[in-house]
């Protein structure tokens, strides 16, 4: 199946630190991408780069066939996202601020009160933004990602900050999408026992390093060839964190 | 653009602030004429350098304050939400939303700028005998104020887009004020690099007169932090 984005060798160093490390990654059009990581294993870094919102080091990544920063407006065109935590107009009410990113993506009207249904939050979309709850700002950060049914969406831990109810109705609806309409989703999460509901594929990351790239199944095949138990998936990511955390400090000893 | 901008403004006060400077300053200018009409114009000065002159200074200060308030308004709501991140990630440019916010306070305040000099307009045809009037000095030092007071704004508004805090933004304004309140009266030309000095040109000098020199150098002010707001608005990363 053909790769809708793909990176090549894609590097971001913040002075000596490297943050991601030579990342090569292939999302296959029409499938879930589960980008699993620990805290600061360059999850969102990579996410913003592919977004433009920082320029990598050095490496490159094709989007729909698009390059940044050639084609940045054509890419934002197709890519709805979601970065870490939710951005929104404090002076404006959910509706209003749907309706800016609406104006903007040239939309209708109707699409607003679409997403607005989509994400729960119909109910409260007449009240100001800066009365709204952690998670009424997580949804209205998701509805800014899915309003107009993007070909491509980025979404960064969007089930931060959700209850566990919340949670659940998300991770479904996320799982729901590309059923309802033909797009590609990019989720980023910490938990494998989250994304392995959902995703297709899923990408490890550690350090800024891939670990592993592929299918669930392919991942269960990995893991017991590496000698790692695979009735539970979670303690089957973690041992392949901890075993590349200790061959990084083994390498640092010599 | 236009448009969008105004529609992301609501609520903030941007235009609301430029609107009342407008008010205010015109009920300064009826207020103060008609408490000390009598002893101003009995001063050793031509009538429509009076009326012109001793009244623009407060104004002035009205005006600094409101340009340094609405600027940073103008900048703040896109940085206190984190707003302008989603705005990164948006088939937008960036140059355009500044260039926007440019032109809605530069329209706002020309409405403001047009409503304190109908004041002036109101007492000059009402107070002031038939030969002492003379309605194109008034437009002249309209026009004039109204050019000298840009490089504060188009200054202002650059320095609201670089500082994300708003505190610091006002802080800058106020700075900018006091320093410039300071050396106003220095003859030296080269101070007039100085914004703020620039827009208080018209209020230290004792005729109506207009300053070509000082509009040019106004001019040239304006455009140059322009031209940087816009190209910072191009290339600032938001982390
Ligand atoms: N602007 C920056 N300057 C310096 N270092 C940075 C910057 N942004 C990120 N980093 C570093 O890069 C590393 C990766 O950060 P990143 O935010 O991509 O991690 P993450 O995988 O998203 O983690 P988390 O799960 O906690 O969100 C971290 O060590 C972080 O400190
Ligand atoms: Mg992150």
């Amino acid at each position: 199946m053909e790769s809708i984005i793909s990176t090549r060798g894609l590097t971001k160093k913040y002075n000596s630190f490297t943050s991601v490390n030579k990342l090569s990654i292939n999302i296959k059009r029409g499938t879930i991408y589960g980008f699993l990581g620990p805290n600061g294993a360059g999850k969102s870094t990579t996410m913003k780069m592919l977004l433009g919102l920082t320029k990598p080091t050095s490496g490159k990544f094709r989007i729909d066939g698009k390059k940044m920063p050639e084609d940045r407006i054509e890419i934002l065109r197709e890519i709805g996202s979601f970065i870490e935590s939710p951005s929104y107009y404090p002076n404006l009410t959910g509706r209003e601020n749907l309706d800016i990113i609406r104006s903007i993506l040239g939309l209708k009207k109707k699409d607003v009160e679409e997403v607005l249904e989509l994400v729960g939050l119909s109910e409260f979309g007449d009240r100001l933004v800066k009365k709204y709850s952690l998670g009424m700002k997580q949804r209205l950060g998701l509805a800014g990602a899915l309003i107009g049914k993007p070909p491509i969406l980025i979404l960064d831990e969007p089930t931060n900050g959700l209850d566990p109810a919340g949670i659940h109705e998300i991770r479904n609806l996320i799982k729901r999408l590309p059923k309802m309409y033909d797009c590609t989703i990019m989720i980023s999460s910490h938990l494998l026992s989250e994304i392995e509901l959902i995703a297709d594929d899923i990408g490890i990351l550690n350090h800024g390093r891939l670990l592993f790239e592929g299918s669930m199944e392919e991942l269960k095949r990995t893991a017991k060839a590496q000698g790692i138990k695979d009735d539970n998936l979670e303690e089957m990511f973690l041992s392949m964190v901890n075993v590349d955390n200790y061959e990084r400090m083994q390498r640092a000893v010599l | 653009m236009i448009g969008l901008e105004l529609k992301k403004e609501k609520r903030t006060g941007v235009t609301l602030v430029l609107f009342i400077t407008g008010i205010l300053g015109a009920l300064y200018v009826l207020l103060n004429y008609s408490i000390r009409g009598d002893s101003l114009l009995a001063m050793p000065m031509k009538p429509m350098d009076i009326l012109l002159t001793q009244l623009y200074g407060m104004i002035m200060v009205l005006n600094v304050f409101a340009l340094i308030v609405a600027t940073s308004l103008v900048y703040s709501m896109e940085y206190s939400g984190a707003a302008i991140k989603k705005m990164y990630i948006l088939p937008i440019s960036m140059c355009k939303v500044y260039m926007s916010k440019f032109l809605i306070i530069i329209s706002m305040f020309l409405v403001s700028v047009v409503i304190q000099n109908t004041a002036l307009l109101w007492i000059g045809k009402t107070e002031l005998s038939k030969g002492e009037f003379e309605i194109v000095t008034l437009i002249a030092y309209t026009v004039y104020t109204f050019l000298t007071s840009l490089p504060v704004l188009s200054f202002m508004l650059m320095i609201a887009l670089i500082f994300e805090n708003m505190w610091v933004v006002l802080g800058v304004g106020v700075a900018g004020f006091l320093s410039g309140l300071a050396l106003a009266t220095s003859k030296t030309e080269l101070l007039l690099i100085h914004p703020f000095i620039v827009m208080f040109k018209p209020a230290t000098a004792m005729t109506s007169n207009v300053n070509v020199n000082t509009i040019i150098i106004a001019l040239i002010e304006t455009i140059a932090f322009l031209i940087l707001g816009l190209v910072i608005s191009q290339n600032k990363r938001i982390d």
